[in-house]
Formats: C-alpha cells, structure tokens, sequence
C-alpha cells in the first residue's frame, strides 16, 4: 500500500509538471517489542542442543545463516543434522556462502538485510558491537559455552557492554585464525624451519623463494611485535590502541636485524600476496612461506607429500635467537541483533559452535578448534599444522580489540623494511620508523 | 596585441598566449563568478519578498474558492471547471499529508538532534539477548532530506496552485473559460515540450542524485565515524570540526599533511595525466590517420580493444604483471642474463610507482583520444588544405599551420573535460597501485593515493564518513568551479547556435 | 629532388609502421595474456618464471559454465544474463533520457535554461560513492534492494547528466530544418521524433555504447545493492568475488577466462561500433 502511495505521489508530482522526489515508505528500526530487562533465572543448559522451551513462541522459523565459501557444503550438512534435532519445529534455513572478512562490512552497511547468524573473525568483534548489530550470547548458554571452550576465545569474545558490564558477545568457532610457516620439505629441513636465517639459506640454495606479506599490516605486524612493541587492547577511549612498555633500543635492532636478513638475502625473500605461496608451491619456486591456516588445505594439495609445517622461525639478534610474535585470532558465530527470530538463531549458533560441528569442521576443513574436548582429539593432537598453529599462538599478540588505523601503518612498516631503498644500517632512520609507526597506529597528531 | 600581431605567431605562440591569457583571465573570471553568484543571491531573496506580496495581494482579492485553495489545494481550479488540474493539486496535498503523518514527521522531528534514544541490549525472560534499536541517526538525516525535499516541492504545487486559482479567477471575470485537457496535452507536445522532456529525467536526478548529495553535505557537518555508527550509537551534528580538522596542523597533523600532500599530488596528477594523454594520443592518432598509411582500421582496433576490456580486470591484470613475481619482471629478466631483475615498480620508491601510474593511465587513456582525434582529423575542412597547397605549402606547413592549430582549438574544451575526470580518476590508482608506496605520514593514504581513493579509503575502510564528506565537498567546489568557469567562457557555449 | 622527397616519404612511413607495430603490440599485450592465460591448466594464480603456459585446456570455461571445480556459490551464466538484462534496459532508458535532456537543452528555449544546464553538469562531478549509502537506504525505502531493478535504476538515473556530448551534436543539425517543419505546423514534438532523431544515428548508437557497456564494469555500487543475493549478481561482482580471499586459490583461472567471456562481446560491439562512436564523439564532444 505505502508503495503505491510512494509511486502515486511521484505520479502527480510529474504531472503537475514540477521535477522533484517520490516519497517512499518502510519501517526502519524495527526494535523487538518485549524487552524485560529482568533475568529471570533460565536453568543453563549443558549440551549444545537444548530444551524446546528456549523457542519460545518461535515457529516456522527463518534463518540464514553466512558461511565462507569453503565451508558451505559442511554447514548444509549441519544444518540438515539440526532439524532433525529440533524435528517439532520448522525451520527454513539458507546457507548463503560469504567471506568471513567481509562479513562485518555487510552487517555494518545494513544489519536487516544480513544473516542471522554468521561467522566472523575476532578482530571485527569491536565494530560489530560498537554498531550494536550483535546479540550476545544468551544467558543459560554462557556458562555451557564457556567451559566448554578455550579460555583465550571467551576472554577475547567478552567486551564491556553500554552498562560497563563484561558479556560474551559471540560463540567461539575456532582456535587456529592465525599464520605460520609452511614449506617444502625437500628444500626446508625440519632444523631449517626453527631460524629464519636457516630457512632463508635453504631456500636460496635451492633458487626458491620464501614469500611474506610484508605489506599487509595482518602479517607486517610480525615485525613490530617481535621487536617488543606488542599490543595490550584499547586505552579507555575505546578507539586508541595501547602498547606495551617496551625497549626501543632493542626493537630497533631486531627491526635492523630483519632489513639486513631481507637485504641479504634480496631475490628469495619476496613480498608478496599470500596467495602466491600455494601458487609458487604448485610451481615448484617457492620453498617456504608465511601464510594462515585458511589457506592450508590448497598448501597441502599443492605439496602433498612435501607438506611441511612449523610455528613461525626465530630471528638472530646480536646472537640471541628471537621468537617471531605473530597476531592471532579465533573466529567465531554471531547472531544478529536484528534477526526476527532471536531464539532460533540463538539455538542454531549455540549448536553449529558445539562439540560436533566443531569436530565436523576439524575433519572436513583442518579447522583448529576452540572446544576443549575436540582439542584433545587425536586428530588434533596429531596434526601437524593445528601444532604449529598451536605452538604460534603460544607466541602471539590476540587479534581482538584492533584499532582500524592499526593495519595500514603497520604495512607500511613491513613495505619500507623491505623496500630496495631501505637502508639496514641507519639505525636512526629505523627508530624514527618505529615511532612514527607506533605513533600512527595510535592516531596521534 | 593586434589581430595582426596574433595573426603572424606560429600556433604554439598562439597556444601559449591563448594560455597566458587564460591563466590571466581567472581572477577575473572567478570575481565575474563570485558576483554572479551574489547577483542570484540577491534577486532569490527579493523575490521571496515579492513573493510574499504577491500572496497577500492574492489573497485580499481572490473570491471564495481562491481564498480557499489556500487551505485546501486546488478549490480554486476545481470551482472554475479545470477539474483535472485541481483534483492533481488535491492529490498531492492528500498524499502528502499522509506521507507526513505516516512516514515523514517520525524522522523530520528529530533532525536538529539526529536523534536521542540510545540502542539498548537486554535478556529477555528465556534469558534471550533482546536488542531495542533506538534512533538511527543516518536514517534521521536521510529521511528528513527526503521529507525536506518533498515539502519544498509541495510548497512550490501549492504556491502555483493559488496563482492557478486567481489565473483562472480573472479569466472568468474576462469572460474565458478554462483550457481543455486535450489543449493543455497538446501544449505540453509542442509549447511548453521541454517540460515533458526534462521532468522525468530531472524526478530520476532528483531522487537518486541531488537527495543523496544533499545528504552527503550534510554528513560532513556530523560525526558520523568509526565512533559513532548507527544502530548502535547515535551521531549528532557538529559544526564545521571535520573541515577544521583537515587544515589543523596542531591537533590533528597527520590528517592536515595527508590533505595538504594529496591535494598536491592530485593536481600534479591530473595535470601530467592530461597533457601526456593529449599530446601522446594526438601523436599516435596523426601517425594513424597519415596519408599512406595502410591498414587504419587495424591499428585503430589494436587500441580500441584496450577501451573493450573492463577496467577492473585489466587494471587488476597490470597490476599483478607488475609484481615483482610477474610478467614484466620475467620479461626483463630475458635482458638480465636470466636473472629476475626483482623490480618493486608499485610499493617501493615514490616516483617510480607515480612514473608507472602515469604510464600505465596513458594505456588507458590513449585509446581514447585516438578515437576522439580520429574523428577530427577526418573532419578538418578539406579546403582549407586545398588552399593551402596551392599556396605552395610543403606537408611540414600545412601541418603546423592547418591540421595542429585546428586540433587544439577544436579540442580544448574536451581537455578540461580530460582533466577534470583525472581528479575524479579513480580505477587507475585503486585498483593498479591501490595508494601504495605505503607511508608513515599520511591518514589512511599511501604516495600515489589521489583524493578520491583516500575518501574511498575513509568510507569503505575507516569508516570516517564526515571527514570524507568533507573532502568530497571540497573537491567538488574546486571541479564544479573550474567546469563552470572554462565551460562558460568557451565557444560552444558563448554561440550556440554557430552552425546551426 | 623527386626521387629523394619520395624516399624520405618511404623511409617515414617505414619508421611510422614500425612505431604502429610497437605500439599495437604493447596495447594488446594484456589482453594477449589474458586470452593465453585462460586456457592455462598449470598452476594456481600466478606463474612465476615464464610468459606462455605450458599446458592449455578448456577446463577453466567449462568450469565457469558449469559451476564445478568449486562450491555451488558460483554461478557465472546466471550472472552474465543478469548483466545482459540489466545492461539493456538501462541502456534504453539512459539513451531516451539523454537523448530527451539533450534535445530539451539543444532546441527548445525556455527560462532557465542556462541555469539548468550548469547544474547539470556539475551534479556529475560530486565523488559518487559517497553517495552510495543514502543510495541504498532509499532503495531500501522501496523494497528494492537486492533486485536488478535497482540496479537498472541507478544505472540509468543520472544518464540525464551525460548532455554535452549529445547536446553539442543536435547543435550541428541546422535550424532552417526545425523552421520549416514548425511552417509545415508540426510540433516540437513531431520534430524530436520525425526529424531529429534520425539524423541522429551516430550519437545515438554513441549513447547506447557507453551506457550498455556501464554495467559490465561497475563493481562497487552494485555490491553495496546486491549484499549478498548471489543469484542477482552481475558479472563485475561475481569477478570482483572471485578474486576475494576465500575464492582466489579455487577461483583465479575461472576469473581469467570470465573476463574474456565479457571482454570479447563488448570488444565485438566497439569495433562493430567504431564508426558510429567516432562520429558522435566528434561531433557531439569538441565543437570548439
């Protein structure tokens, strides 16, 4: 009816000869009705399928739901297993495939139009809740959710809400949103991959390459956190990123340290896209790289047998061997704040983050998981990659409450150390670097 | 200088003084503008007054029903037998009312403060998060846009509905009776023919382009940013702080510099983009269109096939040949013995990564002018080369005299054109360089980024809408005021009708 | 004297072909790699130390057709057709309005006109994605969001805008024409349609290309409207996606060979076009 009002209008306004706008119509915030505010005591719940009473009123309930493209397949598959769990209700669900990086900027342009539950990486967590586009997790799952799954996904999923409260704002899918190092393992021996200089020297004997993204401030950041000048969350301010104290005569050196490397060993070390790293493995010219555990199935594919993998190498500083300091992540299930099913989507959240599909995940995917218990898994346990992974993350800054003008001085931090025109030994050109770097990321000035 | 004197230099004399006097003529011109601009100031303002005079005037002569289609639209044409004029004049009122109480009063009343209610989040009795969205500021400030725009136009139908109404008072008092629909239609056809065929591009503009542009105006004057993003958060207005804080170079340096170094860069670019293009696509085009050149069809083909391929993927495909894993390194490695040579041609040094802009864009660019030239070589009155050879003028004069003075007179107004689209050229720099050489001075920007891409950066990545609003405006005043200037001292523009 | 000035004409020409060839060369060159590349059946994205592939196959296009070698996100001739549908429309809906705003601005007179012609030109010039949010909303406003409908709205919207060229070329259609008719007592009306418009080939067929060839092109906008509504993506986004994160390493040979089943139509279209473009832009776009 508003339509026809809207295209009426428009109607008359040509007619009568004058140029001009058609109105139009549409309720624009649709607030959910009930708000009691109240917390009347809902029993926790200790699986992750729970009582039909959590529905509510829900029924002939719609969903859609946002997977990465490589993970439709399974979710359909998971998604059809929690049906038949809930075989009283009817659901109608759509899987619709979408990359997790651009998950936030769609539910920031327009959180109506979006999923209602939808995986994302953590460092998109602040925005999301900032836009209040996120539901936290309901309160009898907390407790579930969080003693089953890893101490450092809850701590890095729970933010202060309006209230100042701390709340745990979405269900943890992963353990493994991270990188390390892959290689060739008939060019890069096992010994090779514990130094960066090892590695390097295998590589060029070999006339193979060893690729980092230095330019993008995810990877180059490496750099700067190994160098000392780690993260520690946001200042008060909510926006501004805090560092921790750190020597800055000692951060220069090791900056040093890696343009020398760089410098020295110009030709294999190459700055380039992740994406070339499966890319040259399939060719045969790349011997080792720096790149995430989403790209690890298409590495294994294109090595095969070759397959190897390792936390990230140490770096020598003045004859100390440095661990390189990657960034960090966990991924994990929002629901909406705007879903016109908030139970539902809440119930398919807490089911698709459980025991199970998190298993299913690891299996089909090699997803690292955040469960407890599937960490204990011998599939785990076992696997090459989610150790190193693990063992990353051991040495690792938390991607979660990440200024968004974080990434692009930290790129150029990595683009100018590798730049040909860098120049390893000034070291007062290096320390103004730094400062500037550090100094942009906090938006000073 | 004399007519005479003009007469006598050769044609890049006459370019430059052409130039020169261009150049000169800007002061000039932009006070013309200036006073222009005033002028219409000025006679807007006396003619709301005369407008109001009008309308009492009306109002104390006018019999009933004129009196009354000042409350109600279209009495007056209605009660004089133009019923379908007064039945459109009492739709609109009708539909805007409803417009107002179901839609446009919710937003409209909150637009001074863009809102108030915050976004709360709870648990409901299951224990269920349950968010209640408070006001959204963006839809506020779009919406009342909207409504504004809308009660201006109503206001215009309403005002010309009561000069309607007395139009038609009088006439019956002259004793005429109304026109006719059929009449009026046929008008429309034929008299008053630029009304039908402007009004339904202008409702498209309207709507989808000047509504958007008010709003985005708008935003610069707010603190829409990463702070403060609806639904979530409210954002309310603030003054003229995003513009303070581009040319602030105490509180907020990094962004002034940015501002400062990218406003630079972006005028040289355009610049050089420009003129390497003309001079290049105008070389490449006479070589082409040379008597006794076979073949003109394919080599124009050859370039046209770059203009076919959509920029994205082409750029997209520069872009990775230019990596230093990618096909001109491996090309020049044949030079190098075999070794690759490892070139870093878009994130290394400055200027290199400019020089490659700049060369890249002429791959671009020169397709273009090629056909564009083509067009008006073919086109060069063939006597005036008749006269010239039997003057006795070898090719080398007939050249310089005839085929480049004609070029550049007839294409000067497409070069402002050229370079006014290079400010605004944003695929070349997104997509090839994507603003690389990255920087540690800049906000959000690298070394080749132009003011376009750093306000794409600022919207799509971080998320700073009022201070991109604000560069926006900003650039659209220098592009508008330079398009206006140049386009209203032109020849297309001063006659016409020359050929016509 | 004859001899020598017709060898230096030989020894001229010669040089010129020899740029020509040059410069043809390195004009297709990309689209050479392109082409050669789609057919590459080694390798994932890049290749790092030889121009031409080793191993040719067709597999790349039949995959893009038939949406294997991938997920079932994929669906490129849903999306070719989707463009074409929405290239069309908009095409004629941009050429009438242009050709309307055009011939309004060129023939008939009218109070303001000046004015308006001014602001048209310059509305084009306010940086559009800016723009694109208060876009969205209002389409969202209509329920439009996510429809190729919307799609063909804004691409066709401010078609009103792109005057001067075709403008410049109704300029050059004498007015004795016009006079005689309006004597004969035709309309303006009957003017537009029986006179002006056919003689109007070139700047017409000039309008159609550019605004036929928009949709193949624009990758942000179109984003923004379709979200994620896979089924209503043109070929741009559906490219654009192909090369994201999560596609790339399945999804960069299919994107090569995507882009040469969009280029080689629109490449057809301009060289069949060619003449009629030169002519309109001529005319239309540089009387001095």
């Amino acid at each position: 009816m508003k339509k026809i009002l809207a295209i009426l209008m428009a109607g008359v306004l040509t007619a009568t000869a004058f140029a001009g706008c058609g109105g139009e119509t549409s309720n624009a915030s649709s607030g959910s009705s009930s708000n009691s505010g109240s917390s009347s005591n809902a029993t926790g719940v200790n699986s992750s399928t729970v009582d039909y009473a959590y529905f509510g009123e829900e029924d002939n309930v719609k969903l859609k739901v946002w997977a990465p493209d490589a993970a439709v397949n399974l979710v359909k598959k998971q998604i059809e297993e929690f049906k038949k769990t809930y075989s009283e209700k009817t659901f109608d669900i759509t899987v619709v495939a979408q990359g997790e990086s651009d998950a936030a900027t769609q539910m920031l342009n327009d959180a109506s139009a979006a999923a209602d539950v939808f995986s994302f990486p953590s460092d998109q967590l602040n925005k999301l809740v900032d836009a209040g586009v996120i539901a936290p997790v309901a309160k009898g799952f907390k407790d579930y959710v969080t003693s089953e799954n890893s101490e450092d996904t809850i701590k890095a999923g729970t933010l202060k809400n309006s209230d100042g409260e701390d709340t745990l704002y979405a269900y943890p899918e992963t353990n493994d949103n991270g990188y390390y190092m892959v290689y060739d393992n008939t060019v890069v021996t096992e010994e090779d991959a514990k130094t960066l200089e090892g590695t390097l020297a295998a590589c060029k004997k070999a006339g193979k390459k060893f690729i980092f993204d230095a330019g993008d401030g995810f990877y180059a950041c490496t750099f700067a956190f190994t160098a000392g000048a780690k993260i520690d969350g946001l200042e008060d301010d909510g926006i501004t990123q805090k560092f921790v104290e750190y020597d800055e005569d000692e951060a220069v050196k090791t900056l040093q340290a890696f343009a020398k490397l760089i410098k020295e060993y110009k030709g294999t070390f190459t700055s380039l896209n992740v994406k070339n790293v499966a890319s040259g493995f399939k060719n045969g010219t790349c011997g080792a790289g720096i790149d995430g555990s989403w790209d690890t199935k298409v590495n294994q594919d294109s090595l095969g047998d070759k397959f190897g993998a390792a936390k990230l190498p140490t770096i020598n500083v003045d004859g100390e061997d440095k661990q390189l300091i990657s960034m960090f992540g966990y991924k994990y299930i929002g629901v909406n704040g705007s879903s016109k099913y908030p139970n539902s989507a809440q119930i398919l959240a807490l089911y698709l983050s459980g025991e199970e599909c998190q298993k299913q995940r690891t299996e089909e995917l090699g997803w690292g998981p955040s469960n407890l218990n599937v960490q204990k898994d011998k599939i785990v346990t076992e696997s090459a990659v989610l150790n190193a992974i693990k063992d990353q993350s051991q040495n690792s800054c938390t991607q979660v409450n990440i200024a968004s003008t974080f990434w692009t001085p930290m790129g150029n931090l990595g683009n100018k150390l590798v730049a040909d025109e860098w120049n390893p030994d000034d070291a007062d050109a290096t320390r103004k670097l730094l400062k500037d770097t550090i100094a942009n990321v906090r938006d000073e000035g | 200088m004399t007519y005479v004197e003009y007469k006598q230099l050769n044609p890049f004399q006459r370019f430059a003084h052409n130039f020169k006097k261009f150049i000169l003529n800007i002061p000039h011109a932009l006070a013309k503008f200036f006073k222009a601009i005033g002028h219409a100031i000025v006679r807007f303002f006396t003619g709301i007054g005369k407008g109001f005079k009008n309308y009492g005037v009306t109002f104390v002569k006018g019999d009933w029903a004129t009196k009354l289609s000042y409350l109600i639209f279209g009495i007056g044409d209605i009660h004089k037998g133009k019923y379908y004029k007064g039945i459109l004049f009492f739709l609109t009122e009708v539909l805007y009312a409803l417009y107002m109480i179901f839609f446009g009063w919710t937003y409209l009343q909150k637009f001074n403060t863009l809102g108030t209610v915050a976004t709360t989040q709870g648990f409901n009795e299951l224990g269920m998060p349950v968010t209640v969205y408070g006001d959204n500021s963006m839809l506020i400030l779009l919406y009342s846009v909207l409504s504004i725009v809308i009660t201006i136009l109503v206001f215009a139908v309403y005002i010309s509905n009561i000069k309607d109404a007395y139009r038609h008072q009088v006439m019956r008092a002259e004793g005429k009776k109304p026109t006719s629909l059929k009449h009026d239609v046929k008008e429309f056809l034929d008299g008053k023919y630029h009304i039908t065929l402007l009004s339904f591009p202008t409702l498209m503009i309207g709507i989808f382009n000047i509504m958007p542009m008010i709003f985005m105006i708008l935003i610069a004057f707010t603190s829409y940013d990463q702070q403060h993003l609806p639904p979530g958060t409210l954002f309310t207005w603030v003054g003229f702080d995003n513009f303070a804080s581009l040319f602030n170079f105490v509180d907020s340096a990094t962004k002034a510099t940015t501002f400062i170094e990218l406003t630079k860069w972006t005028l040289i670019w355009a610049v050089v983009a420009t003129f390497t293009n003309y001079i290049l696509g105008m070389v490449v085009a006479l070589m082409i269109n040379k008597k006794g050149i076979k073949f003109k069809a394919l080599w124009r083909t050859l370039f046209v096939i770059a203009i076919a391929v959509p920029q994205f993927v082409s750029l997209l495909l520069m872009n990775q040949m230019l990596q230093t894993n990618g096909a001109i390194n491996i090309i020049l490695s044949y030079f190098n013995g075999g070794v690759n040579p490892q070139i870093q041609f878009l994130n290394s040094s400055t200027l290199m990564a400019r020089m490659t802009v700049i060369i890249v864009n002429l791959w671009v660019g020169i397709p273009y002018t090629i056909l564009s030239m083509s067009g008006i070589l073919m086109n060069i009155p063939e006597d005036l080369y008749e006269s010239a050879r039997i003057d006795g003028a070898g090719p080398v004069k007939t050249f310089t005299k005839i085929t480049l003075p004609y070029m550049i007179f007839v294409t000067t107004p497409q070069l402002i054109t050229q370079f006014v689209g290079n400010i605004n050229n944003f695929n070349v720099i997104y997509l090839l360089t994507g603003g690389g050489p990255s920087t540690e001075q800049f906000y959000q920007a690298g070394r080749t980024d132009i003011l376009v891409t750093w306000l794409f950066n600022l919207t799509m990545g971080s998320q700073d809408y009022g201070l991109a609003a604000a560069i926006g405006i900003l650039v659209f005043i220098v592009c508008a005021t330079l398009s206006l200037l140049i386009y209203n001292n032109s020849k297309s523009m001063k006659d016409e009708e020359a050929f016509s | 004297m004859i001899k020598s000035y017709k060898l230096r004409r030989h020894v001229a020409n010669g040089l010129i072909y020899l740029i020509l060839a040059i410069l043809g060369i390195i004009w297709i060159s990309p689209f050479v790699y392109l082409v050669m590349h789609s057919f590459r059946a080694e390798g994932l994205i890049a290749v790092d130390d030889y121009l031409i592939p080793h191993e040719w196959t067709l597999q790349n296009y039949i995959d893009l057709f038939t949406g294997a070698g991938g997920n079932a996100s994929i669906n490129f001739p849903r999306w070719f057709l989707n463009t074409f549908v929405v290239a069309i429309f908009s095409c004629i809906i941009s050429t009438v309005s242009v050709l309307m705003v055009s011939y309004a601005f060129s023939r008939l007179r009218f109070k303001s006109r000046k004015k308006f012609m001014n602001v048209g030109m310059i509305l084009g010039m306010f940086p559009g994605f800016m723009t694109m949010i208060a876009i969205y909303y209002l389409l969202k406003a209509m329920n439009l969001t996510g429809t190729l409908v919307a799609l063909v709205i804004c691409y066709s919207c401010g078609a009103g805008l792109g005057f001067q060229i075709s403008k410049g070329f109704f300029d050059t259609i004498p007015r004795a024409l016009d006079e005689a008719a309006t004597i004969d007592g035709a309309t303006k009306n009957q003017i537009f349609w029986k006179i002006i418009l056919p003689m109007s080939k070139p700047i017409v067929v000039y309008t159609v290309l550019t605004s036929f060839i928009g949709p193949w092109t624009d990758f942000i906008l179109a984003k923004i409207i379709m979200g994620d509504n896979l089924d209503n993506y043109t070929v741009a986004i559906g490219l654009q996606k192909m090369l994201s994160n999560d596609f790339i390493n399945t999804y960069y040979k299919q994107f090569l060979a995507g882009s040469v089943v969009v280029a080689v139509p629109i490449t057809l279209l301009f060289l069949k076009m060619q003449k009629y473009y030169v002519e309109g832009v001529t005319a239309g776009g540089v009387k001095g």
